[in-house]
């Protein structure tokens, strides 16, 4: 804003002028009376006095009734006066602007229908609208600067937040809700403070509980007519009576309604792993434990090579869901079963290094041409129709695999040479990796 | 008002150690309450791989226990902690064997849940037990809250609860030796129950416990002998004409 010059300047000259008149009539009077310097000094005097007069008008204003239109006082002071006015009126412009603003603010977020909450670099609680107060039992004032982990205590948080995987959000039941489920996300910005983002997801559990169920009862309703049909296959090739000629397409009958089986089941497993929501952490698994027994289940197999192997270079635990593990790795083992000859032999391998947990298992099969690879864990894919067909599977496996990993942070690795052998790598983040020994066993 | 204030900046002029512990006393803190959680689920649910689950994980519970005692006894040795500070260590270290036992007390439920999973199911579905099973696991929660919060008046709430949970209690024994007497071939099951519900009341009591201990730990006052009504009175007196009570903090 700009202050015209104009009245100032003049305020001034008036002032000098004004000075000058006083000590010139000051003199004459003065002069009149034959004491020159007295009067002088008695008009200084009252000019004087009168400047205190204005100035105490000017404090008084100032200290009292600021609020209110200055008194009207002419000359300098009245123009500083106004400056004065001025600033204040300035003042409250802008605070009325700031005031609208945060109300602005304030309403839009106490309508999102998200929680949010700010934490600071140590993960306290700066702020939180109001959506987040009611998800997470957090209070208006009292709760500001404690620790988010303190007040939301589920260990599965404490995971999210232990692991710092924040792509994706962490689902968590509420410790003192009746079938509440939380979906909580970190997202970090700034300077080291991240945002907490907190939705009420327990319609979509509910929802996705009855699609599970629906899914399991279907795999049910399926599994029962193939079963009588695959019993009956059973009794029939086994049945001295059974026409030679029928013997063959029996035989196939059956091993088709088996790969029915697989695919069925593998089906369900991959529907499954796709529809739920993405875990986050899980539980520390006893990974040679999970080795030994899988080692039993290859050697268990009416085929099998005739070396399995398993080398434990590490006794760390690895951080995940067991089941899903489990399966991963066990499809890994029972392809290099099946790829492998009776002569040959399978090692499986798990070690830790700075990159994190690792889980191998190499074969001396037959090996993988180079040109499929990329494209060895798309759905029902096969290396070589003919012979994959023929000893059995759903060619699902590496489907679950990739997925199961993708869940867990992890990387899959395939290495091949023809006639030689293969390695499948599961190479797991160092998040993942749990450096004392797991709690349960497999 | 400052001195209002006090009670809740006393969490934030701990130095880093007391803060770590507090933390992880929390986080042990919310583990029991899950195993608690999943205990009362696998026994109503009947879900007996569950209950192992549960069993299974108690002695994870013990580990943090002795985690934390020995990070307090290093603190107390490196640091000679002195008034509040001290008063937060020694809360800490009764804390936590009162969570130890919840676990140890959740741990029992869960046997039994897994036991009682193979038995048929009674009509009413242990709607008791999950009745008293939720106040109880509400209690644990707020005394945890209150421990976080260093919020006196809330443990006083959740120390009143105790004497539902214990009027509940009597009312299910009562209930169930009824059931025994009419049927004696139900006296196996009544029993378990028996022992379930007597499990959640001790664990009533250890969260009474843990909530004494937040008092203890705001206004330097031992509480836990003292009958609670007692408690708001003292309480009460030492706020004055003021009206809001004043914690006594050291400077």
């Amino acid at each position: 804003m700009r202050i015209p010059l104009q009245p100032a300047t003049q305020a001034w000259w008036f002032a000098a002028g004004r000075l000058l008149a006083t000590v010139v009539a000051g003199l004459i009077v003065g002069a009149l009376f034959g004491r020159i310097w007295g009067g002088l000094a008695c008009a200084l005097a009252i000019h004087l006095t009168w400047q205190l007069v204005v100035l105490f008008r000017v404090e008084w204003w100032l200290r009292h009734r600021s609020f209110a239109d200055p008194p009207d006082i002419g000359g300098v002071w009245g123009e500083i006066l106004s400056q004065i006015v001025r600033l204040h009126r300035r003042k409250r412009f802008h605070k009325q602007r700031f005031v609208q603003l945060m109300r602005q603010l304030q309403s839009s977020t106490a309508a999102l229908p998200n929680g949010v909450v700010i934490l600071n670099p140590q993960r306290e609680i700066v702020w939180f609208n109001r959506m987040a107060g009611r998800l997470l039992d957090l209070r208006r004032t009292a709760d500001l600067g404690l620790r988010i982990e303190n007040l939301l205590r589920e260990p599965a948080f404490a995971r999210y937040l232990q692991l710092e995987e924040y792509a994706n959000p962490v689902i968590i039941r509420r410790a003192n809700r009746e079938e509440c489920y939380l979906s909580l996300q970190i997202v970090p910005y700034g300077d080291g403070q991240q945002l907490l983002l907190a939705a009420d997801v327990s319609q979509q559990m509910r929802l996705e509980a009855v699609r599970r169920d629906f899914v399991a009862n279907a795999s049910h309703e399926l599994r029962s007519p193939l079963t009588v049909i695959a019993g009956y296959l059973e009794t029939l090739s086994q049945d001295p009576a059974l026409d030679r000629d029928l013997a063959g397409p029996v035989a196939e009958m059956r091993r088709q309604a088996e790969r029915m089986t697989a695919i069925i089941h593998d089906l369900l497993e991959l529907s499954r792993l796709e529809q739920t929501a993405v875990p986050v952490g899980g539980d520390p698994i006893d990974v040679p434990a999970l080795l030994a027994l899988l080692r039993k289940d290859v050697l268990a197999r009416p085929v099998h090579p005739r070396e399995v192997r398993v080398r434990i270079d590490s006794d760390a635990a690895l951080i995940g869901v067991e089941a899903e593990i489990h399966s991963a790795f066990s499809n890994l083992v029972d392809n290099a079963a099946k790829y492998t000859p009776a002569e040959g032999s399978i090692e499986m391998r798990w070690w830790v290094d700075e990159d994190g947990g690792h889980f191998s298992v190499t074969d001396t099969g037959i090996g993988i041409p180079s040109e499929h690879i990329p494209r060895l864990t798309e759905r029902f894919y096969r290396v070589d129709d003919g012979r994959s067909r023929a000893t059995g599977g759903s060619g699902l496996g590496l489907a679950i695999v990739k997925h199961v990993l993708q869940r867990h942070g992890a990387e899959l690795e395939v290495r091949s040479t023809m006639g030689k052998g293969s390695t499948f790598s599961c190479h797991f983040p160092p998040q993942r990796v749990h450096a004392e020994r797991a709690a349960t066993a497999v | 008002m400052e001195t209002a204030d006090l009670s809740h900046h006393i969490s934030r002029r701990f130095n880093e150690d007391l803060e770590r512990v507090r933390s992880k006393v929390l986080a042990m803190g919310g583990f029991v309450e899950q195993q608690l959680q999943k205990a009362i689920t696998a026994l109503t649910e009947g879900d007996s791989t569950l209950g192992e689950s549960v069993a299974l994980g108690d002695h994870q519970v013990n580990n943090m226990e002795v985690s934390i005692d020995e990070e307090c006894s290093r603190i107390l040795a490196t640091r000679a902690p002195a008034a509040g500070d001290l008063r937060v260590i020694v809360a800490i270290i009764k804390t936590i064997t009162d969570l130890e036992r919840i676990g140890d007390e959740g741990e029992k439920i869960g046997y039994i849940a897994s036991r009682l999973a193979t038995m048929e199911r009674p009509a009413d579905k242990y709607r008791e037990i999950k009745h008293l099973g939720r106040i109880v696991s509400e209690m644990v929660h707020d005394a945890l809250d209150a421990f976080a919060r260093m919020d006196a008046e809330s443990a006083l709430r959740v120390a009143r609860q105790d004497r539902l949970v214990d009027e509940e209690y009597e009312a299910i024994q009562r209930q169930s030796i009824t059931f025994m007497m009419e049927d004696p071939r139900t006296i196996r099951r009544a029993l378990d129950v028996m022992w379930v519900v007597r499990a959640l009341e001790r664990i009533g009591d250890h969260a009474k416990n843990i909530s004494e201990y937040v008092i203890y730990m705001v206004y330097g006052k031992d509480v836990r002998h003292t009958s609670l009504d007692d408690v708001e009175r003292e309480l009460r007196e030492r706020a004055g004409p003021g009206g809001e009570p004043r914690p006594t903090v050291a400077p």
